[in-house]
């Protein structure tokens, strides 16, 4: 399986390590009213989509980026590659 | 007190071998530090590295040459480069950056962790593709170009520094055996 890698072009899975579903950048407030039950979908809550599936995946042996991936589970056709810092930044995040 | 003295021993114990047409060198005694950018300092770590090491700042997978003697800085990841170049004593090496970058860089010694071996000659591409899983290419690996990836399961940094010539970094602890992959890849294409 090849990643396009979004600054340094098509790269081998064997460099890449996967986290997990892409919505973990989406910590929520600790200090919301009903913080425990958001942690408790935040950690254990998942879709298992057969489909396309957005997931993060570190860069390990190459520059050390997150990447939020989309990918189909049932083909394995890469869809979009993104560096996870530009996704987190157009959510508002601060960095 | 004693009088016994510890002698310095390089990586791959001053190791060189010419196999077919292909050249493996360790180089040694080069300084290298890596230099993390702090947060929003990107144009002062670029002027910074104008002004200390006469280089222009490389975006990821390329690098640049500086002013002082074989420097090359070598773009590793967003906000990171490693800088390679000769110091008077190696153990000077973050000293000697820290004074070219200033506050503009975090700075850390990378010189001893990393094992340097100069692979060149004609057929040097045909020897790396059996363990480099980069296309090295003249038009997607160029000169100049720099990567890290995994060879032989083992993590290593590649620079082509030549039309035939690259740079491998590998970890130090594992040196021996990186040698040894990199080695037998070139006896496999190098005949009886």
């Amino acid at each position: 399986m090849i990643i396009d890698h979004p600054l340094l072009g098509p790269r081998d899975a064997a460099e890449f390590v996967y986290l997990g579903d892409a919505s973990l950048i989406d910590r929520p407030d600790w200090q919301d009213e009903d913080a425990a039950r958001q942690f408790h979908d935040y950690l254990h809550v998942r879709d298992n989509p057969a489909g396309e599936h957005r997931e993060l995946w570190f860069h390990e042996h190459g520059d050390r980026s997150w990447l939020v991936v989309t990918r189909n589970t049932l083909t394995h056709e890469i869809i979009r590659v993104e560096l996870a810092r530009d996704v987190a930044l157009s959510l508002g995040r601060g960095r | 007190m004693s009088d016994a003295t510890l002698a310095a021993r390089t990586p791959l114990d001053a190791y060189g071998r010419t196999i077919g047409t292909v050249t493996l060198a360790e180089v040694a005694g080069l300084a290298l530090v890596s230099a993390a950018v702090p947060h929003d300092g990107d144009e002062a770590f670029a002027a910074a590295l104008a002004d200390g090491f006469g280089a222009v700042r490389p975006a990821s997978g390329d690098s640049a040459t500086g002013a002082r003697p074989a420097t090359r800085v070598l773009g590793m990841q967003p906000d990171q480069v490693f800088i390679l170049f000769e110091a008077p004593d190696p153990d000077q090496a973050v000293p000697t950056a820290a004074a070219a970058l200033g506050s503009a860089a975090y700075v850390t010694d990378q010189s001893d962790s990393w094992a340097v071996l100069r692979m060149s000659g004609t057929g040097v591409r045909v020897a790396l593709e059996r363990i480099c899983p980069l296309d090295l290419d003249d038009l997607a690996f160029p000169e100049g170009r720099v990567a890290r990836t995994v060879m032989e399961h083992l993590a290593v940094m590649i620079l082509r520094d030549g039309p035939d010539s690259f740079l491998l970094m590998s970890p130090r602890s594992s040196a021996r055996s990186f040698r040894h992959a990199v080695e037998l890849s070139v006896e496999n294409v190098s005949g009886p």
